[in-house]
């Protein structure tokens, strides 16, 4: 690795501080599972001159439970919320997906905020040295779209309808079918609103912004919620599809549904035709088909990615009757 | 922090060496007197406890606690197979999880505990002895991260079924398909320590 200026922050005020002397030249780092890859490999146009490290700031890893919502400190491990008895009881899908990511030991590492903030797995974008200054790079095209895009978005692409990099991360489709918010050192945000698609950007924060908590509510009734991933191996491997729903059911009848797809397209995808689909229906075999057919209405695959449409239509079933 | 490391003279302004009481201190001095960025490079000094033995240990802020671990400690049971997080084989146990020492920073884990294969060898830890009974390794490189990763395991859970051991060592990579007898030892190994502590 190359190296860089480095802080161990001990409040949020001089982690921000720093951040906004540096401006976009300095990253915050968590449990640095995916940003040192990147400087590992070079990828990155601009290396970044200063690293501020997050987990030296006390009290930013818990998990609690308040008056209706569901608290997560912005440094929690992966591995204490797959394990965590309140979540896997109330929040089935975030369990799920937090004990899905990676490999264990990335669990033991990986903090929720990183996953969620992480960066996109194109394998152009990450080629070492910069080999493909892409239009994620700020560059002139893209590589997937003439070159080997089976992992690629099935939904479209953006940064001038260029980019069809997949947003990688296995809890972000959960919170938001579960209706998380993040907090961060500026505002709330509701998990939707969170993602972006720019130049060297998967979020909408601020370069001295930083997460740091999110809000879960405690699901109304009794909604159950689950996730499902297809990946090549069991673990380590990134999702080739995901899926979280969250689904209330009333009197035998779907009340309220919340699907979100993930690794499909440039942003957590939310299936709202799925959601449309059942709700008011009984939750059977036949009417989680159809929602997973409505979920791929709009799916425009590319040449080697047909097989993610057929992929994601049978996951958003699966998820959605393992709700019931 | 050791109370001798506060005394080393963190504070200090590198461009007047006017000293501080503390960093907040020396940050605003640099920042209204001098009127530059970036601010000065903190001290990379940290100290380390690994396999019992406390390290202080002057670190670049690039050195990944895999470099400081093998190349500066000289401990080469911890193995660099991928450098990406993605194999295990530099796995060691840090305040009792199972890290990954490859895409860890060593100037983050000042004042950190640390157990590497030798530790838990010179322990007379009875996965060891497993680990030869059951032939569970052929060319050996994977070996140190299996351990490592297995004995977070017993730790935490003494009494792991097949299933758990499987689930722990899921992020261990073996090039020679050792895999079917890490669980048969690793169990055997519980057993071990369960009729040693009824002893
Ligand atoms: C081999 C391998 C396999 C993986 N598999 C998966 C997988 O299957 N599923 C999956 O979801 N992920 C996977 N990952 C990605 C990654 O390990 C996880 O997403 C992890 O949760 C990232 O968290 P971190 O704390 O290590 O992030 P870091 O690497 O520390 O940070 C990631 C990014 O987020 C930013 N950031 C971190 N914390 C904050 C904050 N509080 N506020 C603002 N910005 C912040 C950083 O600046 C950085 O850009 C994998 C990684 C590897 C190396
Ligand atoms: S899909 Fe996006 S990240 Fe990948 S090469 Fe194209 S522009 Fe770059
Ligand atoms: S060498 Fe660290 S995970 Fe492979
Ligand atoms: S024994 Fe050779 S890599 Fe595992």
């Amino acid at each position: 690795m190359r190296s860089f200026e480095h802080f161990n922050a001990r409040t949020m005020e001089e982690a921000v501080a720093i951040l906004g002397r540096y401006g976009d030249r300095a990253r915050v780092i968590a449990g640095g599972t995916d940003l040192l890859g990147k400087l590992k490999d070079e990828i990155l146009p601009k290396y970044p001159e200063a690293l501020v490290n997050i987990k030296s700031i006390s009290g930013m890893d818990y998990i609690r439970e308040d008056n209706d919502v569901l608290k997560i400190g912005a440094l929690t491990r992966l591995e204490d919320i797959a394990v965590h008895p309140a979540v896997k009881q109330h929040f089935g899908a975030l369990a799920e997906a937090a004990g899905r990511a990676a490999s264990p030991h990335l669990r033991e590492m990986g903090t929720l905020a990183g996953n969620i903030c992480q960066d996109i797995r194109c394998w152009y974008y990450r080629y070492p040295n910069n080999r493909f200054p892409c239009l994620r790079k700020g560059g002139g095209r893209c590589y997937a779209i003439e070159g080997d895009n089976r992992y690629h978005s099935i939904f479209g692409g953006t940064v001038d309808d260029g980019c069809y990099a997949v947003h990688p991360s296995d809890t972000a489709p959960a919170l938001i079918a579960l209706d998380a918010v993040v907090r961060t050192t500026k505002r709330t945000i509701p998990l939707e609103d969170f993602f972006d698609v720019k130049v060297s950007a998967t979020t909408v924060l601020d370069p001295d912004e930083i997460v740091t908590e999110f809000e879960i509510p405690q699901s109304p009734g009794k909604a159950g919620s689950h996730f499902i991933k297809f990946a090549l191996r069991k673990t380590i491997d990134f999702a080739v599809v995901n899926c979280a729903a969250m689904i209330l059911i009333e009197e035998r009848k779907v009340a309220s549904a919340r699907v979100c797809l993930n690794a499909v397209a440039v942003k957590p995808y939310r299936a709202v035709k799925a959601e449309q689909a059942i709700i008011g229906q009984e939750l059977n075999e036949s009417t989680a088909e159809a929602a997973g057919e409505s979920a791929i209405s709009q799916a425009t695959p590319l040449k080697d990615n047909g097989y993610m449409v057929q992929l994601a239509k049978i996951i958003v079933k699966r998820t959605i009757l393992a709700c019931a | 922090m050791n109370a001798d490391f506060q005394q080393t003279p963190n504070n200090l302004c590198p461009y007047c060496s006017a000293a501080f009481e503390t960093f907040d201190g020396l940050k605003a001095h640099v920042v209204a007197v001098h009127k530059t960025e970036p601010l000065p490079k903190p001290d990379g000094l940290i100290q380390l406890t690994v396999n019992g033995q406390s390290h202080k240990l002057l670190v670049a802020p690039e050195w990944t606690l895999y470099q400081v671990i093998h190349d500066k400690l000289g401990l080469t049971g911890v193995k660099m197979f991928c450098d990406r997080g993605a194999c295990g084989s530099c796995t060691v146990i840090m305040d009792g999880r199972p890290i990954l020492s490859c895409m860890t920073l060593a100037i983050e884990c000042d004042g950190k505990t640390i157990e590497t294969a030798e530790g838990i060898a010179e322990a007379g830890h009875p996965l060891i002895d497993s680990y030869v009974n059951h032939h569970t390794m052929q060319c050996g490189y994977c070996t140190p991260g299996f351990i490592t990763t297995a004995k977070a395991l017993l730790d935490r859970n003494p009494e792991p079924n097949e299933s758990e051991i499987m689930q722990a060592l899921a992020g261990n990579l073996c090039r020679c398909g050792t895999y079917p007898q890490h669980p048969k030892a690793v169990l055997e190994a519980a057993r071990t320590l369960k009729e040693e502590h009824s002893k």
